[in-house]
């Protein structure tokens, strides 16, 4: 095993049981800069050795990637392969220019590594360099497909061994970046490393039918099938809504009829459906905005109207366009005049940004986000507020998919300041905000010890930001802090990164989505919306 | 002749091959949408990164692009190299250095042009000027980027052969050439010559540096140092390329074009070719 800084490039052919190890993580900010305030990663199984590829850093996030026997490998090596080939030809013409480019142009100036959160958590782990991996793809790439590297071999860096294990490795590797391109951002050339990375992603769904369970099968697949990616179907969603309106009631003493398959409506409300599981407050404070502005909205609940998700952008071109063909169309049956994406990050970027160039004409409908609706609502003093009831610290996290991606970044500001007085920006934040750490499928990819790396790792500088935001208040356990993410996907990991520190329980430390401080402050209604029940540890 | 023709060979090659290879980005499939913000022409939002989808129904208000953001920002990153100044102060020096000293190196050429066909001697002394200082930028940045490469443990780990092979390339071009233009012949006097078309008799030194150049010109469309191709198309078609695709637009019509090719080549995926 190298040490993290020793590692090189050609090492991802080395016959070792692990090529680096997680040794070394960016101390964290107080209270959590003492000894013991996290617990250790998970220990490798024996059995997970056998069976997955644990040799790159011990982490599992590809659990379908399964060694084959070994006259199988090679055919595996064939026909990754036969994939890279296919990147580079018609199949793949959606990228083409842009790949080529990223391919082909990189100076390894490294003014790209020092942006990656990744490689920050890891103190400079040289695995997580954002062009560790694409380097390895590069050098696969020449060894087969250019004139170069097929007489220079080595002279033109065409020098790795290509095996089964170089090959699971590059898989695994594609699986330890959020996709959040904030590398891109900061490159002079215009290169994007993020956007290579799904690229060996795709290879791997498309050509060799591997991607993790949690975003393909219990993903995409699940969604196609039964309309969700969460499962819950029609009649599972009408009960879910049949609640919400009775919680709405006992809540704020409000009866709301939320309006589903509202023919020819202006707008077409679309949730992560994971909200109404997790966090149904979300969907249900939307509707209690929206019904007291006065808007003519709906819910769909017709097979891929009601789940905003598409996990096909994280992996796979093919998924993410049926997905977003039959979104597109189930807007169109029901006859609405636009589609409104909730406080789902990727579904923002999927929908608006992924999608918009998958069809033409007739086939779409014009897709909006609900942030400038809503600032609008604000704005206009259509809905009026008393900011003095969201009387606790509230700081913002950026989704990437919503600010970087999208050039969404004031309307949720502008709606944050005006109702929340005690508002306090992370450093950084909006278009150079960093990745809460459960981008591109990370925040639901739950197998084997994959949860260690995101909790570590991945969204260890979003928690540290979240700590330096709050400052001294951390410490005060009498006082809420509330980290508002108006995103579904970052939520989950927020969630998850709260709980595995025992913020919550130890600090006081919350999260949730806008709309709930919206409804908070709304000064008609007089019980408070967020309630923070949670008990303190002793 | 035989250097007259050698050097017009090689600069002609230059143009063809990098025009070429701009070719071949231009005329590429339209691309799904990468937009990264900030994007420099979105008109009073560029500062801190927003876009029109931050306007209610974006869809049915005017774009309001800034051309001359984008030019400026274009312009900032040509000449100034700017994001690498902000991102990695201490490689800029060396790489602005070296890029700059290439810069003068460009206008050295055309003021020896110039001079040829006003021979004054203000010119000649601008000429002259520029030239000292574009040797001078060239051949520091160059080696700076060259022992960074050699010396910084990083860097090296991801340097190939082929690239220190351009930068060396690159540096004996600047050697030779300062010492033939300083002690052999005097660059005026040369391009007279090679201009009026009267056989060229260079010495040892003038021949091994022009047969470089040569070389460096007909080598540097191939390789990655045509990145003054890729940079163009990688901010301006990819990452700041935001056109929506709307009824009516070129987008649109870009897209009903391509339709008419569907892909030829399927994925093997049992999800996907099943
Ligand atoms: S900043 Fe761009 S050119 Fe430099 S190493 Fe990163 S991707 Fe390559
Ligand atoms: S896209 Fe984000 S996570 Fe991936 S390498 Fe770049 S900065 Fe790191």
């Amino acid at each position: 095993m190298s040490k993290q800084l020793d590692l090189q490039l050609k090492d991802i052919d080395k016959k070792t049981d692990r090529l680096v190890e997680i040794d070394s993580l960016m101390p964290l900010s107080a209270p959590y800069d003492k000894e013991g305030m996290e617990p250790d990663f998970v220990k490798v199984k024996d059995a997970w050795k056998e069976k997955y590829c644990t040799s790159l850093d011990g982490i599992i996030g590809v659990d379908t990637l399964v060694r084959p026997s070994t006259p199988e490998e090679d055919k595996f090596v064939h026909k990754f392969i036969n994939g890279l080939a296919k990147l580079f030809a018609d199949s793949n013409k959606n990228f083409l220019q842009p790949l080529t480019l990223t391919m082909e142009y990189c100076v390894k100036c490294n003014t790209c590594s020092e942006a990656c959160h990744i490689y920050k958590s890891t103190n400079q782990n040289e695995l997580y360099r954002p062009i560790f991996r694409s380097e390895v793809l590069r050098k696969i790439y020449k060894k087969y497909f250019t004139r170069g590297g097929k007489l220079l071999g080595k002279f033109v860096g065409a020098d790795i061994d290509i095996n089964w294990e170089t090959i699971a490795r590059l898989g695994e590797l594609a699986y330890r970046c959020n996709l959040c391109r904030r590398c891109a951002q900061t490159c002079p050339l215009g290169l994007d490393n993020g956007m290579l990375t799904r690229e060996i992603r795709k290879i791997f769904s498309q050509e060799l039918g591997i991607a993790p369970t949690f975003l393909h099968s219990k993903g995409s697949v699940r969604q196609l099938e039964t309309g969700s990616s969460t499962g819950i179907t029609k009649a599972a969603l009408l009960d879910n809504l049949e609640f919400m309106e009775e919680d709405i009631e006992e809540k704020t003493g409000r009866k709301i009829k939320i309006p589903i398959d509202k023919k020819s409506a202006d707008i077409l409300l679309t949730h992560n459906t994971g909200e109404f599981m997790a966090w149904p407050e979300n969907p249900a404070a939307f509707a209690i905005l929206f019904e007291e502005a006065g808007l003519n909205w709906t819910l769909s609940s017709s097979m891929m109207g009601y789940d905003n998700v598409n996990y096909g952008i994280w992996y796979d071109d093919n998924m993410a366009q049926k997905i977003a063909l039959q979104q597109f169309q189930a807007a169109k049956e029901l006859g609405v005049r636009r589609i409104v994406i909730g406080e789902c990050g990727h579904a923002h970027k999927a929908a608006a940004i992924s999608a918009d160039r998958m069809t033409y004409g007739e086939n779409k409908v014009p897709v909006e986000s609900c942030l400038p609706i809503l600032w609008e609502l604000v704005r206009t003093k259509r809905l009026t507020f008393n900011p003095a009831k969201n009387n606790f610290p509230v700081t913002l996290h950026d989704p990437c998919n919503v600010v970087r991606q999208m050039g969404i970044v004031q309307p949720q500001r502008n709606i944050i300041k005006t109702i929340c007085p005690g508002f306090r920006e992370m450093t950084p934040h909006g278009v150079d905000n960093y990745c809460c750490g459960g981008g591109s499928g990370f925040a639901i990819m739950q197998s084997l010890n994959f949860a260690d790396f995101r909790n570590k790792v991945s969204t260890r500088v979003k928690f540290d930001q979240i700590l330096r935001a709050f400052g001294d208040d951390v410490g005060n356990r009498d006082i809420v802090k509330y980290v508002c993410a108006p995103c579904s996907n970052c939520k989950g990991a927020i969630r998850d990164m709260l709980a595995y520190y025992q913020a919550t329980d130890k600090f006081n430390i919350h999260y949730g989505g806008l709309v709930e401080l919206m409804v908070n402050a709304l000064s008609t209604i007089d019980k408070p919306y967020l309630t923070f029940t949670d008990e303190l540890m002793p | 002749m035989f250097f007259n023709i050698y050097m017009i060979l090689a600069v002609s090659c230059f143009i063809i091959f990098s025009a070429y290879k701009a070719w071949k980005f231009a005329k590429m499939p339209i691309h799904s949408r990468l937009d990264l913000y900030p994007i420099p022409k979105e008109a009073g939002r560029a500062e801190y990164g927003g876009s029109y989808y931050e306007e209610i129904e974006w869809w049915n208000k005017p774009r309001a692009i800034s051309h001359i953001g984008e030019i400026k920002d274009m312009l900032l990153e040509m000449l100034f190299i700017k994001k690498l100044f902000v991102k990695q102060k201490r490689l800029w020096w060396a790489s602005y250095s070296f890029h700059l000293g290439i810069y003068f190196l460009f206008g050295w050429t055309l003021l020896l042009l110039i001079n040829f066909a006003l021979p004054l001697e203000f010119i000649s002394y601008i000429t002259s000027t520029v030239g000292i200082m574009g040797f001078t930028l060239a051949f520091i940045g160059n080696f700076l980027l060259l022992m960074r490469r050699i010396f910084d443990s990083t860097l090296k780990k991801y340097t190939t052969p082929q690239e220190f092979f351009n930068l060396i390339l690159i540096l004996s071009v600047l050697i030779t050439g300062i010492y033939a233009w300083t002690t052999c012949i005097s660059p005026q006097q040369f391009i007279g010559q090679l201009l009026s078309f009267s056989t060229l008799q260079p010495g040892g030194a003038v021949t091994v540096h022009l047969i470089l150049l040569g070389v460096m010109f007909i080598y540097i469309p191939l390789c990655k140092m045509n990145h003054y191709v890729g940079k163009y198309f990688a901010f301006h078609k990819v990452l700041w390329e935001n056109e929506p695709n709307l009824p009516g637009s070129n987008v649109e019509t870009k897209l009903i074009e391509a339709a008419v090719h569907p892909p030829q080549t399927k994925w093997s995926a049992p999800h996907i070719s099943q």
